[in-house]
């Protein structure tokens, strides 16, 4: 209750633009720490760099890029709140990780406790096979499965992550048993698909945009299908309810202002709009979102009830 | 030659340039326990979005290369590795600075680091297409057996007792399961606290482990840390090629090593040079000891290690899967240029290709130069600096070094503790070195263990699996190998009736009276690994408890087995450790209260403050009024230029605290 007043509040003084046009004038007045909580090289890092010369061009300061790596984000997000709340420091945040990793243990934070201001692209879920496998499209790796129950091996990153997550719902979906095998990050496992270790790999359409026509996508988890891609069908089309992936957004502690935050929101915003902006991730793979800090909580919410029966079917939940 | 016509190209001034730049700037980096290639790699990104792909790439290639090499000095000088790529380096590295041939390991260092990393630049030039195909053959079960091959290395590293290199391998393998599990779906070992949940990051281990036992003995006794010759002797270019051409072979296998498992993307610096050490040390001849200052040591892991910049870049390049750490930011740097990697990547855009390749054959040829100035400079400062300013500013350096890999203030504490056990087990005779081996092969030979069951398991081939696979077969066959080949030697010159070589591998124990030391720290590893099958019965995910349990179970086997050699009086020699323990304790005091501090008081207040209280503690020689002034002025000084650099220049967010 008091949540959705305060939200009404924000987005009346969005609305007015009256707070808006004030603090796009005065903030950011110096350089932003932007911080990874993973390594550098992957996908949070790479659109963070998109992101870089973007935010620099409109609104006139740095976005000084670091990394806090360690224990797969938690490390990063479990001090997010103790950092400056003057709104000079941001971090990445993803999702399924902030839900499924407060499930399991106490991390040092919980999903509720984080404070994401927008969740700006997502790396939609994808089943890749090798150029020369048999599997022409989808259906021909569901008869396999259903003919072979276990099988079908497929390579993913991690456990409890989207393509784990991914490979779980698919099975129910679809009706079929397949083996899921996790490997340490996206680019072990397509070394393991390429390698032929495993039959396919559940991975994400940015593998379709780097390893170009050493593999095929037969399905990729969108509403619509991607720009890169236009010959290879979404899940929804052959009849699988399917839509999702990793998301990666921008989260704030706790203690910075509601000003700040819907000013956040809004300069994200600005560079998600920008047709040069949008044209690099797509071409890298990556697929837009645009879920401003108004409308956050209930997206969260949709989407945490999905994630833990998903895990939980998996057997990583108890 | 391929694409010669842009070696060229490659030959700008302003590429020159840069291939000099970086290659400089590396060696210092890597030099700094706690800076790796991957950070200097990762600082310089954004500074290649406005230069050419090519010159961006030989910039960002030069500095790896260099970093890879700069990790020797720490290594060699200190017992330190600057980079996991060095660990191999200081099993006969140190040794030889100890007994004054410090300026020679470094200058042999530089030959053998050129000699690899142009070998690897040459099978990148003419052979990346085919040779990608490495990373592809090695699938999950090769991945675990050569980590297995890797652990074999435990009974060469064990200084005497088999039993409690064992147990200090099955102790690192746990630590390597602390936090969240990288591949399975448990948080492990973290005991409720959040500060485990990150794990043991590798860097912090290992400087802990190496430099903290030195730093603790260091200020023990006023003996000078390195022996020195009165006269300067220069480079040692002529001894060192003396080395080279008596390793020739050597040093071409352990290049080739270094190359083919830089191709194996997950394998890295690290594993080439243990890989290449250990075969170095099969093969050894008679009158060459490893292990006891043998330049021969030195030569395989820093060929093998710079061997795999070339390497890493086969499959980076080729498939666009990271070979390495540093290989995965270059990758990122480059798809963020627009840059698609892949297999069209030779033809599509063979001119950025071939004029990087040639590029990083000139920084590996600027290394030769640069590479023994510097390496002169750093031997020197480290033998001529007072103790009580060497000990401080080594203290200094890995705390700021620690800190900057995931900037977090929990790795220094968690690198600190690890030095302390370090050092007290290495006292009762269990040698850091295998710990270390646990730790870096830990998730290799776990996630190689894990996918390759299950896919044996799906298609119901696991005997096939782990056994049937060619590849697999000769990396056990080179395990066996290396295991057996000691015995089978000591076997022939028994049979011929030789001295020398049986003494070598004579039981060093003698009987005694009950071994108390190793007799607790033994009790206390098996109680460990009993906490381990505690916390493993609560996994929801049995992926992740297969693993710790089976090592559990090594930890707890191997540590009562030396409790009952301690019982029965059967002891190692262990190395004498003389000088004054107050001043030991005091050292790990300072700087753990300093690491405490420092969220609170700000980075720089608690480190000066350190620095100050450690000069105290390594003072042995008489305060002269010069002494009190210039002292603590050289510790400002170091400390206050150190974490400018690190704050404005590598933008490592120093924590600032109440204070500065």
């Amino acid at each position: 209750m008091k949540r959705s007043v305060i939200k009404a509040m924000a987005l009346g003084l969005g609305l007015t633009g009256l707070g808006g046009a004030a603090l796009a004038q005065d903030f950011p007045e110096k350089p932003v720490e932007y911080i990874i909580p993973f390594g550098p090289g992957g996908e949070s890092d790479i659109s963070a760099r998109l992101q870089q010369p973007f935010f620099k061009d409109k609104f006139g300061q740095d976005l000084v890029i670091s990394y806090k790596e360690g224990g797969g984000g938690a490390v990063g997000w479990s001090q997010l709140n103790t950092m400056a709340d003057d709104g000079y420091t941001i971090m990445g945040v993803n999702l399924p990780h902030i839900v499924i990793q407060p499930a399991q243990k106490d991390v040092g934070y919980t999903t509720d406790g984080l404070v994401p201001v927008y969740w700006f692209h997502y790396t939609p879920d994808a089943i890749v096979v090798r150029a020369d496998s048999d599997f022409q499209t989808l259906q021909d790796l569901i008869d396999y499965a259903k003919e072979n129950p276990g099988k079908l091996t497929l390579s993913g990153s991690g456990k409890g992550t989207a393509n784990h997550l991914a490979q779980v719902n698919f099975d129910q979906l679809a009706e079929i048993t397949t083996t899921y095998v996790p490997f340490k990050g996206t680019g072990a496992a397509v070394q393991a698909l390429l390698g032929n270790q495993v039959m396919a790999e559940w991975g994400y359409t940015t593998v379709g945009s780097q390893q170009g026509d050493q593999v095929r996508l037969l399905a990729v988890a969108m509403e619509e299908r991607h720009p890169l891609f236009p010959d290879v069908p979404t899940f929804k089309e052959l009849g699988f309810d399917l839509v999702g992936g990793a998301y990666r957004g921008i989260a704030v502690p706790d203690g910075v202002s509601e000003e700040t935050r819907q000013a956040w929101s809004e300069m994200i915003g600005e560079i998600n709009a920008d047709p040069d902006f949008q044209k690099k991730m797509l071409d890298g793979g990556f697929a837009l979102i645009d879920v401003p800090y108004g409308d956050m909580q209930g997206w969260i919410d949709e989407r945490r009830d999905q994630y833990l029966s998903a895990a939980k079917e998996a057997g990583i939940l108890n | 030659m391929t694409g010669f016509e842009h070696f060229l190209e490659a030959l700008t001034p302003l590429n020159l340039a840069f291939a000099l730049l970086g290659v400089t700037a590396g060696t210092v980096i890597g030099s700094i326990p706690g800076l790796t290639a991957t950070m200097a790699v990762a600082v310089l990104v954004p500074l290649t979005f406005t230069l050419a792909p090519a010159s961006a790439l030989i910039l960002l290639g030069a500095i790896y290369t260099g970093a890879i090499y700069g990790g020797a000095y720490s290594a060699i000088l200190l017992n330190t590795p600057g980079t996991p790529s060095a660990i191999a380096t200081t099993f006969d590295g140190y040794p030889m600075a100890r007994r004054g041939d410090g300026d020679l390991a470094v200058t042999i260092a530089c030959l053998a680091s050129v000699c690899g990393g142009l070998v690897g630049a040459l099978f990148l030039l003419t052979l990346a297409p085919p040779l990608s195909r490495v990373a592809l053959a090695f699938g999950p079960v090769e991945y675990f057996w050569l980590a297995i091959f890797g652990l074999s290395l435990i009974a060469a590293l064990s200084e005497g007792s088999l039993v409690k290199g064992l147990a200090g391998g099955a102790f690192g393998l746990l630590l390597s399961t602390i936090g969240v599990a990288e591949v399975s779906a448990d948080i492990r070992l973290t005991f409720g606290s959040q500060v485990m949940i990150g794990g043991i990051q590798v860097v912090a281990a290992l400087i802990g482990l190496y430099c903290i036992p030195v730093l603790i003995d260091l200020v023990a006794t006023p003996d000078r840390h390195l022996k020195v010759e009165s006269t300067s002797r220069g480079f040692r270019l002529g001894e060192a090629w003396g080395s080279l051409l008596r390793n020739k072979f050597n040093l071409l296998r352990s290049s080739v090593v270094g190359t083919l498992v830089g191709i194996l993307p997950g394998a890295g610096g690290s594993v080439a040079g243990l890989v290449a050490y250990s075969e170095a040390r099969r093969t050894a001849r008679p009158d060459q000891a490893y292990g006891k200052g043998e330049p021969g040591g030195i030569l395989a892991t820093e060929s093998a290690n710079n061997a795999t910049v070339g390497g890493g870049f086969i499959p980076t390049l080729v498939l666009g899967i990271p070979g390495t750490p540093p290989d995965a930011v270059i990758l990122g740097a480059l798809l963020v240029q627009g840059v698609r990697t892949g297999p069209q990547l030779f033809e599509a855009q063979g001119s950025i290709v071939y004029t990087f390749v040639w590029g990083l054959f000139l920084a590996t040829l600027l290394m030769l130069p640069t590479g023994l100035l510097i390496g002169r400079y750093a031997y020197k400062t480290i033998v001529t600096i007072p103790k009580a300013i060497l000990v401080p500013a080594v203290a200094f350096m890995t705390v700021i070094g620690t800190y900057a890999i995931r900037n977090n203030g929990s790795d220094v504490v968690i690198m600190i503790v690890l030095g302390a056990i370090g050092w007290a087990l290495a006292r009762f005779g269990f040698a850091v070195s295998p710990i270390v081996l646990g730790l870096i092969l830990g998730p290799i030979a776990e996630q190689g263990f894990v996918q390759a069951w299950t896919i044996g398991t799906a298609v119901g081939d696991l005997p096939g699996m782990f056994f049937g696979r060619p590849i697999s077969l000769a990396i056990i066959a080179f395990t066996l190998l290396s295991l057996l080949w000691p015995l089978v030697k000591s076997r022939i010159a028994r049979w011929r009736e030789g001295p020398g070589i049986g003494m070598v591998l004579a039981p060093t124990s003698e009987r005694g009276p009950v071994d108390t030391g190793s007799l607790v720290v033994g009790l206390l590893l098996a109680g460990i690994g009993v906490l381990a099958l505690v916390d493993a019965a609560g996994y929801s995910d049995p992926d992740s408890a297969v693993f710790p349990q089976a090592v559990a179970i090594v930890l707890i086997l191997a540590s009562l087995t030396a409790v009952v050699r301690a019982l029965l009086g059967l002891r190692n020699r262990a190395a004498p450790h003389p000088g004054s323990t107050i001043r030991r304790v005091a050292l790990l005091l300072v700087m753990l209260a300093a690491a405490l501090a420092l969220p609170w008081i700000g980075f720089l207040a608690a480190m000066i403050g350190a620095f100050m209280a450690l000069i105290l503690v390594a003072m042995h020689d008489a305060w002269t009024l010069r002494r009190a002034l210039l002292f603590p002025l050289a510790g400002l000084f170091i400390v206050i230029a150190f974490t400018a650099l690190f704050r404005y220049a590598l933008y490592v967010p120093l924590p600032e605290g109440r204070l500065f």
